[in-house]
Parts: structure tokens; sequence; C-alpha cells
């Protein structure tokens, strides 16, 4: 499918959705641990999504979980979250490695990890992960830290959201 | 008085009035209703009758309505647009007295006035691709909507009529009394909309090389709103995507095209010989002999021969259909057509595919394959399949109609295709076809109830696609799918008995959840051998007629023996989660002195036992189970002893029934466990799963994942 005929399918026939309709999400949750004074990340998204919109930036063909998988994936991934994902915390802007990813049915999970994070005090996320090329994509956030729960809903419109933990 | 002592004693008096408060409470002088989530479900449903029993059974009174339709349609390939001469005959099999019939308008959901548009919230967007933008905001809008040319009794008098947006009111003469029959007329043509373009769940697809249409075609008819004693007039509005409430009957339709088109509609085609060539005529009657593959009706040669010419004479296909809800076709120079024998239990159905050369070899090689084993999984499950046949047509959507349906997937242009491409055109043409069952004969209303149908038939689906291919990648339908979308937002998170217009993310709410839940039903709580002869016996008493939400419930506990109100009530109306977990672990062990066994706590660390421990005393934990999560649900335990060997032990849901926060259980055994696990294979669609292991899972997901990279 050329990235026309994609955008026209997002834009008008959301109305009109057919029989296998699916919806738009992903997931990221932080947690923060004491003992390794590091901020966990998981990001689950679906497979297909970030197929298609890795394809089509980079020009690439995934071909993820299958035997033909493009085998330096994990470069455009880590090039995909680095411009797409970004973290604020206390204030101050933080890189995260990149773990690596596992597949689970449809969905794909990202692990991230800051390092070196003797507390929170706030914590900002900016989040724009699929939106480009899915106007209705949503990206859902769940914190737990310091044993207490948030959770956020970042949009293509509101991409930022900010947390405190004082 | 100083001030400090007003503010000591007034603390005092509002301490002591709260406390007497909350001791009323405690002292059960405050009353509630029946909160159990145990509660049967009697407020929800509807009280039974003699039309709908207590048992989920039609009853002694139930009747339907019955509506036969005649109809000369014209398909002009040229202006793309479609005409018809429908006459409709109105059997009230009621014991009411009708004053007025209802006719649905489909298609003036596409019509220049539609509301469907306007009753979509919408945002300016950073940015839209200049075709898209074209569409969204055109120089003259599409109008697709009905030209209604005559309504008229059959001496083609005027008949009145009203109509609203998607609705007509025809106003009848005299009121129809029940047992009574009544006959009218409507001529009607309307532009028929490029699907590929301007979405649609019918329309054409338009192909620039050679300048030929694919048409798939359907809710092209005024046909006739369902009338019954559940909703009276089905007459609620269509805005695109709450399908369609419809009476069964009996169809007699010529279908005019272009003479070089190649052509599949409901019903039994009456004129072969003069519409099919004696080639293809002569392969057909091959095919209707051949189970193991599917024969080419017409090639892709020729096929391909006809497609780069256009005749301008016509031909007329003559089908009559017995007992459908509904009729549709799909018509196209380009068609290759296909067609397998498949055997339901001694009677031989056909499995048809229509294709343009576009989707070849994918429909070649897998659509009509998928087409029979669906009507056999689907066939083994519910009942025989009744009619004749089922075809599968490329029509790049997933929608579906009697007998036929239009299904997604085209390979590269060099041929080739990827497995998801594969898999997935497999999955929808299941699904589409799988839709004969439900909603085409087990007639559930899905204008109000999208789930009946396409949750249903989702479970099945998976049954199907594991039947075609034992490992088919089923992405819907397993407890472990339906968490992320159960866990999300509880904003965006509707109850599945939810009026599928309104309802967010309509695939997980009325395809994904539902469809879980019959899993969960007869792998986990039901087994498969009770939950099949009750979804069978819900099938099979609801052919040909319409059901309802509580048939559908009551059929599943009446033929099973098991009450599950408190699980349609957790998974249909409410969108809580499963969370199940282990709060805590006490061990014992006995002693016996005289006439009597002394359990002694065990407080050393961890699940193992001290030295303490009599050799003859067996190892006894009672375990706090609690349940963050709002559903109640099984407890399914896996006890791993000392040796490495497992016990797996499942706690009824109705161990909540009088603490739905926590419960504790005693385990006893001759030999000592290491590790207690809840529910370990995903059964229960459990959304947290950090509290599920005793001992407490020292490492996450996360840090599981880390270990297994950096080693």
């Amino acid at each position: 499918m050329n990235i026309q005929k994609l955008l026209l399918l997002l834009f008008i026939i959301p109305l009109l959705s057919f029989s296998p309709h699916k919806y738009y999400l992903s997931l990221t949750q932080i947690e923060y641990k004491n003992e390794s004074r590091s901020i966990q990340i998981s990001i689950n998204v679906f497979m297909d999504d970030i197929e298609i919109a890795l394809n089509k930036k980079y020009q690439i063909d995934l071909q993820l979980a299958s035997n033909q998988e493009l085998k330096n994936n994990d470069d455009y991934f880590k090039k995909y979250l680095k411009e797409k994902l970004h973290l604020k915390i206390n204030d101050f802007p933080r890189e995260y490695n990149y773990i690596g990813k596992e597949y689970d049915g449809d969905l794909v999970y990202f692990y991230l990890e800051v390092e070196n994070i003797d507390g929170i005090t706030s914590l900002e996320v900016e989040n724009t992960i699929l939106t480009t090329y899915f106007p209705k994509q949503e990206n859902l956030l769940k914190t737990k830290i310091y044993n207490k729960y948030q959770s956020l809903l970042l949009t293509a419109k509101k991409t930022k959201g900010l947390l405190k933990f004082l | 008085m100083k001030n400090s002592t007003l503010f000591l004693l007034s603390i005092f008096f509002i301490g002591t009035t709260v406390f007497a408060q909350e001791k009323k409470i405690k002292q059960g002088l405050q009353g509630h209703t029946n909160q159990n989530k145990f509660k049967q479900l009697k407020d929800q449903f509807s009280t039974p009758n003699s039309q709908r029993t207590a048992s989920g059974a039609p009853g002694v009174n139930y009747t339907q309505q019955k509506v036969d339709y005649v109809m000369d349609i014209v398909l002009d390939d040229e202006n793309k647009r479609i005409s018809g001469k429908e006459t409709i005959v109105y059997h009230n099999n009621s014991k009411d007295e009708l004053a007025y019939l209802w006719v649905q308008l489909d298609q003036n959901m596409r019509a220049k006035d539609s509301k469907t548009p306007d009753i979509q919230p919408s945002k300016i967007p950073n940015s839209m691709p200049v075709k898209s933008f074209n569409l969204k905001y055109p120089k003259t809008p599409f109008d697709g909507g009905f030209n209604i040319i005559s309504v008229t009794n059959l001496d083609n008098s005027n008949l009145s009529h009203t109509i609203n947006q998607t609705m007509m009111r025809i106003n009848l003469p005299e009121p129809l009394a029940a047992g009574k029959t009544f006959s009218f007329k409507i001529n009607w043509w309307y532009n028929i909309n490029n699907h590929r373009e301007i979405g649609g769940r019918s329309g054409y697809e338009h192909f620039a090389e050679n300048g030929n249409n694919n048409y798939v075609i359907a809710q092209f008819f005024p046909r006739l709103c369902v009338y019954d004693n559940v909703e009276g007039w089905q007459n609620d509005q269509f805005w695109g995507r709450s399908e369609f409430a419809l009476e069964f009957g009996d169809y007699t339709v010529h279908i005019t095209t272009p003479k070089d088109h190649m052509l599949g509609a409901t019903g039994v085609l009456q004129n072969e010989s003069e519409v099919l060539s004696r080639k293809e005529l002569k392969r057909l009657a091959k095919a209707k002999n051949t189970f193991d593959q599917p024969v080419l009706i017409r090639t892709q040669e020729e096929a391909t021969k006809i497609e780069k010419s256009k005749s301008s004479a016509t031909k007329t296909w003559k089908f009559e259909a017995k007992n459908v809800r509904d009729y549709a076709f799909a018509s196209s120079r380009k068609f290759i057509w296909d067609a397998m024998a498949v055997d339901i239990n001694g009677k031989t159905v056909m499995a048809y595919s229509l294709y343009s050369k576009e989707a070849n070899p994918l429909y070649g090689e897998h659509s009509t394959r998928a087409v029979a084993q669906t009507l056999k999984t689907y066939s083994k499950y519910t009942f025989d399949y009744p009619y004749h046949k089922a075809i599968s047509v490329d029509g790049q959507m997933g929608m579906e109609y009697p007998q036929i349906c239009f299904n997604p997937g085209r390979p590269n242009a060099d041929g080739t295709y990827s497995d998801r491409t594969k898999y997935r055109m497999i999955k929808v043409t299941i699904h589409e076809v799988g839709h004969n069952f439900f909603p085409m004969i087990v007639n559930s209303d899905e204008r109000q109830w999208t789930w009946m149908d396409e949750g249903l038939n989702s479970y099945v689906e998976m049954l199907a696609e594991l039947a075609y291919d034992k490992d088919f990648p089923i992405t819907r339908g397993y407890p472990k799918n339906i968490i992320k979308y159960m866990n999300g937002d509880q904003s965006k998170i509707a109850p599945i008995m939810t009026k599928g217009d309104n309802v967010y993310s309509f695939g997980s709410n009325a395809y994904g959840k539902p469809a879980t839940a019959l899993w969960i039903l007869r792998e986990t709580i039901m087994g498969p051998e009770l939950f099949d002869h009750a979804f069978r016996t819900y099938s099979q008493r609801w052919m040909f007629k319409h059901p309802t939400p509580a048939d559908f419930f009551r059929t599943m506990e009446d033929a099973s023996g098991i009450d599950l109100d408190w699980f349609w009530r957790g998974w249909f109306y409410t969108t809580d989660v499963t969370d199940i977990g282990i709060k805590n672990v006490k061990k014992f062990h006995t002693k016996t002195k005289e006439n009597e066994v002394r359990f002694i706590e065990d407080t050393t660390k961890g699940l193992g036992f001290g030295d303490d421990k009599d050799s003859n005393s067996k190892f006894h934990y009672e375990i706090t189970y609690n349940k963050p999560g709002g559903l109640v649900m099984p407890i399914i335990v896996y006890y791993t002893y000392k040796d490495g060997t497992k016990e797996r032990k499942v706690y009824p849901a109705q161990i909540w029934r009088f603490n739905d926060k926590e419960i504790t259980k005693v385990f006893s055994s001759s030999k000592e466990i290491t590790k207690i696990t809840i529910d370990p294979n995903q059964e229960t669609a459990d959304v947290n799963t950090s509290n599920n292991s005793w001992p407490k899972e020292d490492k996450n997901k996360f840090e599981k994942f880390k270990r297994k990279i950096k080693g």
C-alpha cells in the first residue's frame, strides 16, 4: 500500500470501518528502581503499524518476524525511538540505552533504560511514536514510581506530558 | 473559653460523630441493595414470555415477518450507476396490526445531505496529502444517495411515503392486519461510489489499465426493516457503522450487466446456459465433483483477454434465492473464477472465488480453500451449512452478505506476497465467509448489538484458522491478545453491551473481547464438551430466526447446566479487568496429641519447612489470594513440588462469592511445594502478572529481558 492510499484510508474510512477493525495504541510502561538507580522503560506497539511507519520513513522493507527479516532492524528502531521519544528527568533531558526488542503475537516490545538516577521529582515525556503516519494513534503512558501509579494519554495533538513526584 | 479549648472540644465532637456513624455501618444498621457479583442477571434481561422463553429458546408464540422481493436490476458500467425496479411482498406474521412499514435506504448515508459526516468530531491535522485533502474538501461533493423514482401500489397508483434520512415510512392505505400480506413497488437508482477512494461497504474499484471496474454491490436496494416484539420497528438510522437488521424472504432477481462481465450473486443461477460459455459449463460440472482442489471455470488468460475490450451488448443473469436475509453481487470483466466442491456431511456445497489478475496468485492459492475450510469448521460447531454455495470476491475490503463476501489482500506486482499479506487475506476471508452463519442465518440485530455476530463469528473464526493451518498466527481471541485493550484508558472503553455506533475501539470491543470471552468459557470455565453443545444448541435454536443477547446468555446456561450470570455481568456488562494475585502464604505442620491434631505454623522464610516438622505430617499451606481486578474469575493455580512435578488446581469463580477482594484457601499435600503460580498459561487475561507468583518474582519483564540479552 502506498502512503497516499494509506493516509486516504486513515482519513476517510474511520467512519466506515469494516470488519477487521483496529485501534491505534502504544503502551509505554515506566518504572523507577531504587536498587539499580535506573528507570526501566518498556514500550509495546502494533507490529504492522511500526513496520509501515519505518518502511516509509527509511525506505526499507523490515519484514518483521519473518525469515526475510532485515538483519540490522535494531539500528532503525534505535534511530526512530531517539527521534520520537524524549525524556526530561528533574527538568533535564536524559538519554536512554536501547536494550533491545522482542515480539509477542502482533506486538513488538522495546526495552529502554536510563541509568544513574538518584531520585525523581519530575518526569516529562514527549512521545510522537507513530503519530505521523497514524493520525488516530494514541500513546498511553503508565508509570510506577515510588510505588505510585500514574498514567498519561498522549496523542498527535498532545505530544507532551509532565508528571510530578513531590 | 479559650480558642484552643474550643478547637480541641470541636475535634472531640466531630470525632465522636464520625465514629458513631462508622459504628452504625459496622453494626449493619445501614442498608444496601444486593451488589453481589453472583446475583442473577434478571434485572438486565427482558422478562421471558411465550415468544422468547426463559430457557433461551424461541417460544410457542414466536413469530417473525417475511419479506419477498422480485427485482430487475441494471448495472450501467458506463455511468457507474445502478437502477432497479422492485416489487416487495410483505407478510405480517405478527399478531399486531401495522399502520405503516419502514424501509431502509442505506445509500442515503452517502447522500449530499447525509448527517453521517456531521456527527464525526473533527480536528485540523498538521498536514494531509493533496489527494486526501481533495476528497475531504471536494469541489462538488459526491452524491451517492438513492433517487426514489416512484413508490406505488401494484396498480401503479402512488403510495404515500415519508423519507427520514436513511429510513422511509410507507403509509399504508389501510392498516395491515395480522397474517395479511401487502405488496408494493419501488423504482430507484443511484450513483455507485468508488469504494477505494471514498470508502464504503460496497461500490466499485477502478483500474486505469483498460478502464475497467470491479463492482461489489450490496445494500443497494430499499430493504424492509425488522419488526418484532423487542424493538418494535428497528428503524435506527444507518450512520455507516452499525450494520443491519433484516428479515428473511425469497428473492427473484434479474441482473443486467455488460455482456462480457462475469458475475457472482446470492441465490441459485437459473439460466446458466444463457450466461456462461459451453466451456465454462463443462468446467463447472467438473468442479462440482472435485473436492480436493479448485477448478478454474474462467482462467486468468481468458479474463485478461476479455478485459481488453468492452462489449456494448448486455446479458441478464437470473437468480432465485430462498430464505435469505439480504442480497448482494459482484460483477466485472476482469474476474477469474475458480470453484471447488465441499462435502458437508454428505451434501455438496460449492466454494467459489472471483478475483482479478491483480489478486493472483494469492487468491488462486488460498481463497477457495479458505472458503471450504470455513464451511467445514463452522458446520461442525453450529449446523450444516444450509445454502448451496459461498463466494469470496477480491473486493478489497472486508464485508459480508448472504452466500457472498468481499475480501482484501493482493500480492506484490511480481506475484510474491509476504506471510502477513497471506494470513491477513485468509483471516478476513474466513471471517467474512463465517458471517454466513452469524448473522446471515443466526440473524441477530447488528444495528443494536455488533458483538452478537462479530464476536461469535470471531470466535469460530479462530477454530477455522487453526484447522486451516495449525500454526496460524492468531492475533485476536486468545486471552493474552485482549490485555492491552482491557488494561487501557478506562475513559476510552465501553462495555460489550453497548450499541455498536457508540463504542470506542470497535474491533476490540465488538470482535476481540467477546471472542476472547467465548474462548475462555470453552477452554477454561465450561470445557469444550459442555461449551460446544451449548453453542451448537444456541446456533440451531436461532437458525433463520432473530436472537437477542438474553437468548444467547440463557441458552448457554440452559444447555450446559452452568450458571454464568456472573461471567456475562463481568465480561459483557462492565469494563472490569482480571487481576488475581497471591498476597501471602502461611505454612503449617501438625502434631497429634491424644485426640487432638494441632496445626503449628512454621515461621521460617520462604515456602520451605524448618527442622521442627514431624516427618509424618503433611505440608499444609494457607494461601491468601487477593483480587485487585473487578472481574470474578476462577483462580488457576500451579503448585510446583520440590521434585519438579506440578499440580494444576482450579478454584471456580464462586470462591469469591462471600468476599470480592480477598480469600484464603488451604492446600495440603504430602510433598513440599517450592513455587506457587497463578495462571501461568495466560488463560484469564490477567492484566497484572507481577503478583502471580509466590515466592514473589524478583525480576520483572524488563529485567528478565535484560538478563536474556546481556547474559
